[in-house]
């Protein structure tokens, strides 16, 4: 199975704003594999939503989840 | 649940489409206050070099149905007549509005507290990123203070 993700602002410059992943356990997981295929993500601040909300705490991932990487907020 | 109400609109805001918002509420007559918030892009100069235009990008989905729990909370908590919001996606020059946030109730103190929470509230919470972008073409990633 594959997870999608989804990437805003600075994030979307160093993956590209949509690709498919190989699917992990936990968002913890997710992290690290990002990080490993994306060095520069170590680097830059982002926060992750999945399913549309964002999470403060490791979280399960099921099949088919959608993963939003999102940088720091600034609209208005 | 229904599909949320879309916030977004493509480029500036147009002056004139706040001014119809207003005439609008003339048949609501048991309002007694408008409260409005209108963000600005300002021309900041940083390294010498001044921001011509932010482009702002979003994760739609999210952000509207983020702005749909945002503004039932804000009708629970206060009295409010209405409540109008729209945000520009896209490019919007230095000197034109970005943000339009429009809140009525019968008498003032609920439309002013009302609006500044909105306000304080989409720049924390709603998914939106903003390009500062210079007039020599580079830009920086926006920054919330």
């Amino acid at each position: 199975m594959r997870l999608s993700i989804l990437a805003f602002g600075q994030v979307a410059e160093i993956t590209g704003s949509a690709f498919s992943f190989d699917h992990v356990s936990d968002t913890d997981a997710l992290k690290l594999s990002l990080e490993k295929a994306f060095p520069a993500l170590q680097y830059v601040r982002y926060t992750m939503a999945v399913d549309k909300t964002t999470i403060t705490a490791n979280t399960f991932l099921k099949e088919n989840a959608v993963v939003a990487l999102l940088p720091p907020f600034s609209g208005g | 649940m229904h599909k949320p109400k879309d916030i977004f609109i493509e480029g500036a805001i147009p002056p004139a489409m706040i001014a119809d918002s207003i005439a609008k509420h003339q048949t609501k007559t048991e309002i007694g206050a408008h409260s409005i918030f209108l963000g600005q892009v300002r021309k900041d100069v940083i390294n010498e070099q001044q921001v011509a235009a932010i482009e702002y990008t979003t994760y739609k989905d999210m952000a509207l149905e983020k702005m749909h729990e945002i503004r039932e909370e804000i009708f629970a908590k206060y009295p409010l007549t209405c409540m109008h919001i729209y945000h520009s996606l896209g490019i919007v020059n230095a000197g034109e509005i970005c943000l339009f946030v429009f809140t009525s109730s019968a008498h003032r103190k609920e439309a002013i507290d009302a609006c500044e929470e909105v306000v304080n509230r989409i720049k924390a919470e709603l998914p939106v990123w903003g390009k500062e972008i210079f007039e020599n073409e580079s830009y920086q990633w926006k920054q919330n203070k």
